[in-house]
């Protein structure tokens, strides 16, 4: 080899690795930017944020008066918005209510899915179906099946639930 | 002021030179040892050498790393899965499949036959043993008390959708209507697993919640 060559092959050797570093840079630019893929994740967080803060508004530990108290803070914790607002607006009400009544409830998401997602504003409608497993003070457990539907509204601290509603029978027709 | 700071660079310049001189003085007697003959441009060629050799190696994991990062942010499942992201495909997936439950779910005593049909075209594999099941019972009150049964999708939802498979959750609603009697009304949730076959989204497995 002479020193010409040696130089040359040298240049060719360093040139190659910046083409290799830009296309290394490249191909992570493309990923970071890439709307699809964040939308793609936004709309795996909601739901999974969703199907949880679901499980929680369905659920309360009636034992006494302080997990009831507990429970209605786990409510205002998963809920943002016009849902917040009225669960803290009859938390006092509702907490007298629930320990007088003493039936725990466990709710559990069956099954979700996302029916819209925009990522501009932040807002998915959310369907879901739940058992909730209803134990009274006294007597036996019963489960009831409900289906929801959810708006989710993404905050600093996830995505939460703006709006709840209980789809009732026969208002598809 | 212009002057001074004028002489500043000039000064820095030769100091620059100066210390240029005494590495090359310092790197010749090594050179001359090492090789046993003198060459004195080699060893003032070696450093931009090993900086462009350094640089290299650099710019390669450089590259590596980000590539691999690129990688990593994009092979999560959240790629794979396709619903809502490509909502033309998923509006359609939705579409077909509350489609076909609504067709399968719709009985009455005249269109027995309409109702079996449809669902051999639209359901297979397990999906026709869990709709025997459903269904079997409605289908024998359906002989015997003149019952007609109609069925509404309220809300679909695509939970993952892929080339060629899509899972579903789906409401439906459901109108039962006995000969001189008020219809009923029930609700109905179904899990559903559907593929794409012959460029049809084919209902493969469907668990009631």
């Amino acid at each position: 080899m002479t020193p010409r060559t040696r130089t040359l092959t040298g240049w060719a050797a360093l040139l190659a690795a910046v083409l290799i570093c830009a296309l290394g840079g490249w191909s992570y630019a493309q990923a970071r930017g890439d709307d699809s893929l964040a939308y793609a994740k936004s709309r795996d967080a909601a739901l999974a944020d969703g199907k949880h803060h679901l499980a929680r508004l369905n659920s309360l530990d009636a034992k006494d008066a302080r997990t009831v108290d507990a429970g209605l803070g786990a409510w205002l914790d998963s809920s943002t918005g016009p849902l917040h607002d009225q669960l803290a607006r009859t938390r006092s009400k509702d907490a007298k209510e629930l320990t007088k009544s003493g039936a725990t409830a466990r709710g559990k998401v069956t099954d979700a899915a996302l029916t819209a997602l925009d990522e501009r504003t932040g807002t998915a409608e959310l369907i879901a179906t739940v058992d909730v497993e209803v134990t009274p003070r006294t007597g036996r457990s019963g489960t009831e099946r409900k289906r929801f539907e959810a708006t989710l509204s993404r905050t600093a601290d996830g995505w939460k639930v703006k709006a709840l509603t209980a789809i009732p029978v026969g208002s598809g027709a | 002021m212009k002057q001074r700071g004028g002489s500043a660079v000039v000064s820095t310049d030769v100091d620059a030179r100066d210390v240029e001189e005494h590495e090359e003085a310092a790197a010749e007697p090594g050179a001359v040892t090492d090789e046993g003959q003198p060459d004195p441009p080699a060893p003032a060629r070696r450093w931009p050498r090993v900086v462009a050799a350094v640089l290299a190696v650099v710019l390669l994991v450089a590259g590596g790393v980000l590539f691999a990062q690129g990688r990593a942010l994009r092979d999560t499942p959240a790629t794979a899965n396709r619903a809502l992201t490509d909502s033309e495909a998923t509006t359609r997936v939705a579409g077909d499949v509350s489609n076909a439950l609504g067709k399968v779910f719709s009985y009455s005593p005249q269109a027995t036959a309409v109702t079996k049909e449809s669902a051999k075209q639209l359901l297979a594999g397990k999906a026709l043993q869990q709709y025997a099941a459903l269904f079997g019972q409605v289908e024998k009150q359906s002989a015997d008390q003149k019952l007609t049964l109609t069925t509404h999708v309220v809300r679909a939802g695509v939970t993952r959708l892929t080339e060629n498979s899509a899972h579903l959750l789906v409401f439906l609603d459901q109108v039962y209507e006995r000969e001189g009697k008020p219809a009923t009304t029930a609700a109905a949730q179904l899990s559903v697993t559907a593929q794409l076959r012959d460029g049809h989204w084919t209902v493969v497995e469907i668990t009631s919640r």
